[in-house]
């Protein structure tokens, strides 16, 4: 298990590295500054008392440093109960999505059907409609199979995502068919192969996507909104925009809200994107 | 490995199974009929307490709880359809607007509305053949902010009664002579809004985008239209800057900068300001008239009793909410220009200019041409119609003659077409 | 197993489609009776100029997103993944940050930095003796801006697709060329973008099909202004139909989106087969 990152040559420590670490790391900094820079803008804002908020001249760093956004924020709305919502919804759409994106990706992938074709496409199709074309189409839906006002009903129409089934179809292209042919001699069922075989490979894909689906359900607002009607079930994205009135924007307690909102975003991502990058991928793919 | 494997995905399995049954098994719903406790969604982004308080009362007294759930004012709208569509609606609540979709399940309030002593406007409720619909929570109306910092460092003098208001002309005149002594950007900020635009062309003379006798909006008159362009000039990159009208620019945020003269908007900016702005003094002014004497009044929350199960406290609610003494504390808390005629309102602001703000409202309201409150009547007009008609146009083409893209007479025409084909 | 997702598809999309694509065909404005129409709306956005408008707008807007957050999100991916960089860790923070922020926040910070009247770039160069530059009121600058903060916004979701495939490039690969003395740019040519290939055309055919759908980051920043000049096209589905109670008029628009994202999902899926053949 103690193989090099994927892209760790062995000329490391040889007399070239030195200028090419500069070279990468000074590249990498300046993106980092140009992408930061107005993420920064956020964050510090969230500091700024609102009376600062868009005074002129302007100013990058708050004059007086204040929580009082955070705060106000924390008291706007039950966080606690909204967040564990979320975190619900999150959790089980992503381990849906995950399981259901793999299984379909699989059979995209490698087998070949002229109706798995088409139903590619047709997966892909589920994107192209802007969302309020299908939103009352899809409450009737919902509400037909009695899932309105329920978590569920948050979560199940979720599941289906082109952007997860092709991230896996995509994957299980790359892997050599040898690997397959090599299980089904050994008598594995096709089942047990994906599970045994499969999978363990695919887990990049498998965190890379996890850290999508979980975003996408963390942020998700409108339909949250529709489907629940008790207070008690309600999602953090729905306590956040009830900042935001019909006529004005609490930018100060917004801005609090939203890092705050944030934060296990970035936490799950740094997890996730830390197996990511520590996994051993090469083992299965090398003949 | 293979086998721990093959447990890790049992485990998987287990745990979606376990999560799906969590999920639906948080299913709400009681709708019992047992009137024990009643649902009311209203929308606020700000901490207000007053409706909280009222039910805090309203349980004592009668022995109902009333279950307050705040709904996000963008997606409001379309939750209600929806609900509506799976018989879930509220048993109260507080809309930004009615919805055809569900006017017909609406409880008739006229009890409470024609209660004497309430004394409520009844020029602004919603009542269709004796029926009362919908009663507003409170009344809002468009004004005047003045940058008062610039204005005193500059030595130029303000009106603070709407008897001496400016003329348009004038207060252009002075804000001129504020920006080049005080060397700030911009004269005046304007809302990007159909209603806010409303009063511009009242105060000119104009009568703006009114129904005609056959229901559908008539083509205005030529005042409108010269106003509409008189506007458009104004955004010149020195009176008024392109990008609100123009490009959506935020005219809140470019008030709050200290470099603008002057911002119209309306009475909810003042909650704001009171807070958010420290770093100077601001203080409302009468809307200029030329000649006309006019705002745009508009209502906030209109409160709604819905046939159901619980109907009888539904409305009892919604009465305990507009008793007077109950009503003057909810207008106090939440800041509302009240819809109960010859209330004494003391509101809770420190700040002196909030407070001769909401006195300066109060006494323009009453001056006001009556055409100013025919936006929302229009509206209300198509609504008991059954047509449904989102005004939210008249700021696009307002941009595209901003823009440069078509002159005043095509916006007017565009407008009106825009606005009868909602009526169909 | 798959059966179940076809159930969710037929359920959840084909199901709801097909109310919708109904209602196209008919002049229903969300209340009671929908009235058939036959094809009177799909006609009637054949004839309209500001349909075309949004389209040709959009598709420059698409023609410049998706090269630039392919360019950034492989620049980004290649950069974390590198041995040679240091300070990953937090670089990886900070590349992905703009994914989380929702484009009101997004349109407010974007309008600080290039507001016309009082934004960052402006205050910059009027400071240093230029002229401020009408980032808002000019049509062109105007789309610029979007498009730098929609490039901005998508590439962390790019980048993470990116870094697990280049993740997956086999390191015997890399240890071959490394004997015959290859230079890192041929490396990365002759290695790594063949290896990537299926990951890269994902993310061109998924980014491709988002930055046509672009919505909420646009009214955002510029609210398609000037004018309507840079209303894209989901933009004047919303605006012409779904807000004028026009929901007839809105699914056909839709439909015609549809099928115009179906014609480049499909070209783009034979031009990879024909690559990968």
């Amino acid at each position: 298990m103690a193989k090099p990152p994927a892209l760790r040559r062995p000329g490391r420590g040889r007399k070239g590295d030195v200028p090419r670490r500069i070279g990468a790391s000074s590249i990498m900094w300046l993106l980092a500054v140009v992408y930061g820079f107005p993420g920064l803008w956020f964050v510090l804002s969230s500091f700024k008392p609102a009376g600062d908020l868009f005074s002129y001249p302007l100013t990058l760093f708050p004059k007086k440093w204040t929580v009082s956004g955070y705060a106000q924020a924390w008291t706007q709305f039950d966080v606690a109960r909204y967040f564990l919502n979320t975190l619900i919804v999150a959790s089980a759409a992503t381990l849906l999505t995950v399981v259901a994106s793999a299984l379909t990706g699989y059979a995209l992938a490698k087998y070949q059907n002229w109706w798995l074709k088409a139903f590619a496409v047709c997966i892909l199709a589920t994107t192209m409609l802007p969302s309020e074309t299908i939103l009352a189409p899809l409450f009737v839906v919902v509400r037909n199979l009695g899932l309105y006002n329920s978590l569920s009903g948050v979560v199940v129409p979720a599941v289906i995502t082109a952007t997860g089934t092709f991230m896996f179809r995509q994957f299980f292209v790359t892997v050599p068919n040898d690997l397959l042919e090599q299980a089904r001699i050994d008598g594995s069922g096709e089942l047990s192969t994906f599970v045994r075989i499969m999978l363990p490979l695919a887990r990049p894909i498998i965190l890379t996507l996890a850290i999508f689906s979980f975003q996408w359900r963390w942020n998700d607002y409108l339909w949250p909104l529709i489907i629940l009607n008790d207070p008690k079930q309600f999602t953090l994205q729905i306590g956040v925009a009830s900042i935001v009135g019909a006529q004005n924007v609490n930018w100060s307690v917004l801005l609090g809200a939203s890092v705050l909102s944030m934060l296990p975003l970035i936490g799950i991502y740094l997890v996730f994107q830390k197996y990511v990058m520590n996994a051993d991928l090469n083992a299965g793919l090398k003949d | 490995m293979s086998n721990s494997a093959l447990h890790r995905r049992w485990a998987v399995a287990a745990a979606t199974a376990a999560v799906l049954a969590l999920t639906s098994g948080c299913s709400g719903g009681d709708d019992s009929g047992d009137a024990k406790s009643i649902t009311f969604w209203y929308s606020t982004s700000a901490q207000d307490k007053g409706y909280a308080d009222l039910a805090t009362q309203f349980e004592a007294k009668e022995g109902v709880k009333v279950e307050i759930v705040n709904v996000p004012y963008d997606g409001y709208q379309d939750k209600l359809k929806q609900a509506a569509q799976a018989n879930s609606l509220p048993d109260t609540a507080s809309v930004p607007s009615l919805d055809t979709l569900w006017v017909n399940q609406l409880q008739d309030l006229s009890a409470t509305a024609n209660n004497a002593t309430n004394n409520i406007n009844k020029d602004l409720i919603t009542a269709q053949d004796g029926k009362v619909l919908a009663i507003p929570s409170d009344v809002t109306a468009a004004g005047l902010f003045l940058n008062k910092t610039l204005f005193d460092k500059a030595g130029v003098a303000y009106p603070t009664d709407p008897a001496q208001a400016w003329t348009w002309t004038d207060f252009l005149a002075a804000a001129d002579k504020v920006r080049t002594t005080t060397k700030v950007k911009y004269d005046l900020v304007y809302d990007r809004s159909a209603a806010r635009i409303r009063p511009w062309i009242y105060n000119h003379g104009g009568k703006g985008f009114q129904l005609g006798a056959d229901g559908k909006y008539a083509a205005p008159d030529a005042t409108t239209v010269q106003a509409l362009a008189d506007f458009a000039k104004l955004n010149d990159d020195v009176v008024m800057p392109k990008s609100v009208w123009g490009a959506g620019a935020d005219p809140n945020a470019l008030f709050k900068s200290g470099q603008v003269v002057a911002y119209f908007s309306g009475v909810w900016q003042v909650a704001d300001f009171a807070d958010g702005i420290t770093n100077f003094e601001w203080v409302s002014a009468p809307t200029p008239a030329e000649p006309v004497h006019a705002t745009d009044i508009n209502l906030g929350g209109k409160v709604v009793a819905f046939n159901t199960k619980k109907a009888d406290a539904a409305k009892k609610w919604v009465d305990f909410i507009f008793q007077r003494d109950n009503y003057t504390k909810l207008a106090q808390t939440n800041g509302y220009l009240p819809i109960e005629k010859g209330l004494t309102l003391t509101y809770p602001f420190t700040k002196k200019a909030a407070l001769d703000a909401f006195a300066l409202y109060v006494k323009e309201m009453e001056i006001a041409d009556p055409i100013s409150a025919s936006g929302q009547a229009n509206g209300t007009k198509l609504l008991l119609a059954g047509k449904s008609v989102d005004d939210a146009l008249i700021k696009d083409e307002m941009g595209k003659l901003v823009n440069g893209q078509q002159d005043a007479q095509k916006t007017a025409d565009n407008i009106v077409a825009g606005l009868n084909q909602q009526i169909g | 197993m798959i059966s179940i997702n076809l159930v969710l598809f037929l359920l959840f999309f084909v199901w709801p489609a097909v109310i919708g694509l109904n209602y196209s065909f008919t002049s229903y404005t969300g209340v009671g009776t929908a009235p058939y129409v036959g094809l009177d709306n799909y006609q009637r956005l054949v004839d309209d100029p500001a349909f075309y408008a949004a389209l040709v707008r959009t598709v420059i807007y698409t023609g410049s997103v998706v090269p630039l957050t392919f360019i950034a999100s492989l620049g980004t991916a290649y950069l974390l993944v590198s041995p040679y960089a240091k300070g990953k860790s937090v670089a990886r923070v900070i590349f992905f940050l703009p994914w989380l922020i929702s484009p009101i926040i997004a349109g407010v910070i974007w309008r600080w930095i290039f507001g016309e009247n009082f934004g960052l770039v402006n205050f910059v160069i009027t400071e240093l003796g230029g002229k401020a530059v009408p980032w808002q009121s000019d049509a062109n600058l105007s789309l610029i801006v979007v498009i730098i903060a929609a490039t901005w916004a998508n590439t962390a979701f790019n980048m993470l697709l990116f870094v697990a495939a280049l993740k997956n490039v086999p390191t015997a690969y890399y240890e071959a060329a490394d004997l015959d003395g290859a230079g890192a740019w041929p490396k990365f040519r002759r290695i790594t973008l063949p290896a990537i290939a299926p990951t890269s055309f994902i993310v061109v055919l998924l980014s491709t099909l988002h930055t046509m759908k672009e919505y909420g980051l646009i009214v955002a920043v510029n609210a398609g202004g000037p004018g309507t000049e840079n209303n894209l096209i989901v933009q004047y589905i919303f605006t012409t139909g779904f807000r004028r109670a026009q929901i007839g008029y809105a699914s056909a628009a839709s439909f015609v989106l549809l099928l115009i994202l179906m014609i480049v999902a499909v070209v783009q899926l034979l031009a990879s087969r024909r690559k990968g053949a």
